[in-house]
């Protein structure tokens, strides 16, 4: 999906870095282990500094969507889904992403991220349903 | 709550509301608009430019500053002034920040202004000029999920799924709406429509269609906050400020229940400052930037149960013969977008009685609301009351 391209900050720069060699990793507080996303420098749970990355699955659960059927961003005219996600393994958090599947999901769907090199700078994280994803985890490896 | 808030109820009034007519193109700056729409408010307060000593306005960098408008009228020293970033979720803090101010002494005639060339120039989170300037856009934008019509669709279908909100609720919202702008003859939008309309309209982000959404409009709405004494010895009759809250809300990347906005936490706070109740207020200005921001807002002020935004308002109970008339105006949806003001201005109308065809009989009490907290977590919120 082309568009608007994400600004990495000194807080998300790792966080985007990860995405490129398609790492799905969240912080976890140094302190008291709270996971949290998006990054950010204070543990909101304990408000401390220290943390680390940490590699979860990418899973989570359809919490709603949208199909975009207007021209809000330069050259994505035609309708296409994005997706709010309820991450499993960070409790409290939301993300979006567009939705990899030819039908529409369904409620409380289990999925599954999935990365998509848009081109040699920018690879981003989707999501399709949980049941798409072939057993063997080398179906999405790790670049590099 | 501090136990001195409650020497705030009814310190403040607004005395006085201003208009620019409201159009899709104003041919004029935002400056201008800004400077006539607090020049009427100050004629309509039966006041003189020269006692204004306090400007305060919200923006996203869209509009002209206090520090702009002041000088331009000549208002060469105000003592107070309010340059408050953000969008639909400040606007009432922006009047309850006045008062404050007017309560403290710290001024004693501010005006509380937004204008804005929403349609002509600066079209809020649409094509033309950008992304907000928020480093959690960066999570949503590479999906094309940018605008606020996308966001409130994503929250509006989440409210569907859990509690089996339907489209003929917010098309039943819609045509209420719009009846009641046909009876303003400010309201852009006068033509009545019905529900088969609304259900016809284009799709703009599923499930909201484009009677889902507000108008994009050019223009600007003032009030005058002043002392309660002040304003009774003025021309027009006083609107109390009864009650001014401010609150949390939900951030779109965290979030329990996004069915629930930072209004829940907000009404209790706002209702106990007042002394009063939903089962208390006459009339009710709802900020619509959406259908649904009214249904949940509906729910989270206490007027119907949790879930059941979408049936209290299918059963008629908004319509201006309704138990809870909401947006008499007409709203965004139908009236103008002027970003929260011309629903301040719209409630004060209200209790004064000069609302004309659209008018709450006897009406003494309004709870007027600011964008819920939903994208940014903030949220405000006034009680007026008839004097």
């Amino acid at each position: 999906m082309p568009g608007y391209r994400p600004q990495p900050d000194r807080d998300s720069l790792g966080w985007w870095e990860r995405v490129a060699r398609r790492q799905f990793a969240v912080q976890e507080c140094g302190a008291c282990g709270t996971l949290r996303f998006p990054p950010r420098a204070f543990c909101a749970a304990c408000r401390t500094e220290g943390w680390n990355w940490r590699e979860v699955a990418p899973e989570g659960k359809v919490e709603s969507w949208i199909v975009n059927r207007r021209p809000f961003v330069p050259g994505l005219g035609d309708p296409y889904l994005v997706v709010m996600v309820r991450l499993t393994p960070v409790p409290g958090c939301l993300m979006y992403g567009n939705w990899r599947a030819e039908r529409p999901p369904e409620p409380g769907e289990r999925v599954r991220g999935v990365f998509t090199q848009v081109d040699e700078a920018l690879t981003v994280l989707d999501w399709m349903p949980e049941s798409f994803i072939p057993a063997r985890p080398a179906e999405n490896p790790a670049a590099g | 709550m501090p136990k001195r808030l409650l020497e705030f109820r009814d310190r403040t009034a607004i005395a006085g509301v201003g208009y620019t007519p409201f159009s899709k193109d104003s041919g004029v700056s935002t400056l201008t608009l800004a400077c006539r729409a607090v020049l009427a408010a100050v004629e309509d307060a039966g006041l003189s430019p020269g006692e204004v000593d306090g400007l305060a306005t919200h923006r996203v960098g869209d509009s002209a500053p206090p520090t702009l408008v002041g000088p331009a009228l000549g208002l060469g020293d105000l003592s107070w002034h309010l340059d408050q970033f953000g969008g639909g979720s400040v606007s009432h803090a922006v009047v309850g920040q006045a008062a404050l101010a007017v309560a403290a002494g710290l001024a004693e005639t501010v005006v509380c202004y937004r204008a804005i060339n929403a349609r002509s120039e600066f079209r809020m989170g649409g094509t033309g000029r950008g992304v907000p300037v928020s480093p959690e856009v960066q999570y949503q934008a590479p999906y094309g999920y940018v605008a606020p019509p996308q966001q409130f669709a994503m929250y509006a279908r989440a409210h569907m799924l859990r509690y089996g909100t339907r489209a003929e609720h917010f098309g039943a919202l819609a045509v209420i709406q719009r009846a009641n702008a046909a009876k303003n003859p400010r309201a852009l939008m006068r033509t009545p429509i019905t529900l088969d309309d609304y259900l016809a309209s284009r799709w703009i982000a599923e499930p909201f269609r484009l009677l889902d959404c507000c108008l994009e409009t050019d223009g600007a709405c003032a009030v005058v906050v002043t002392t309660a004494e002040r304003a009774r010895s003025l021309r027009r009759p006083p609107v109390l400020v009864s009650a001014a809250a401010w609150g949390g809300g939900t951030s779109h990347l965290s979030c329990d229940d996004p069915t629930v906005t930072g209004a829940a936490g907000l009404a209790p706070r706002l209702y106990a400052q007042a002394g009063l109740g939903p089962g208390d207020i006459d009339v009710a200005q709802l900020y619509d930037c959406f259908t649904y921001s009214v249904i949940v807002q509906l729910e989270d002020y206490g007027f119907c149960p949790k879930g059941e935004g979408g049936p209290y308002v299918a059963s008629g109970a908004t319509a201006l013969d309704g138990e809870l008339p909401v947006n008499t105006h007409g709203g965004f949806l139908s009236e103008g977008y002027v970003h929260g003001v011309n629903h301040i201005a719209e409630a004060v109308s209200q209790l004064r009685g000069e609302a004309g065809d659209r008018q709450v009989p006897g009406a003494e009490v309004a709870l007027s609301t600011a964008q819920p907290g939903y994208v940014l977590p903030a949220t405000s919120a006034l009680i007026l009351r008839r004097a």
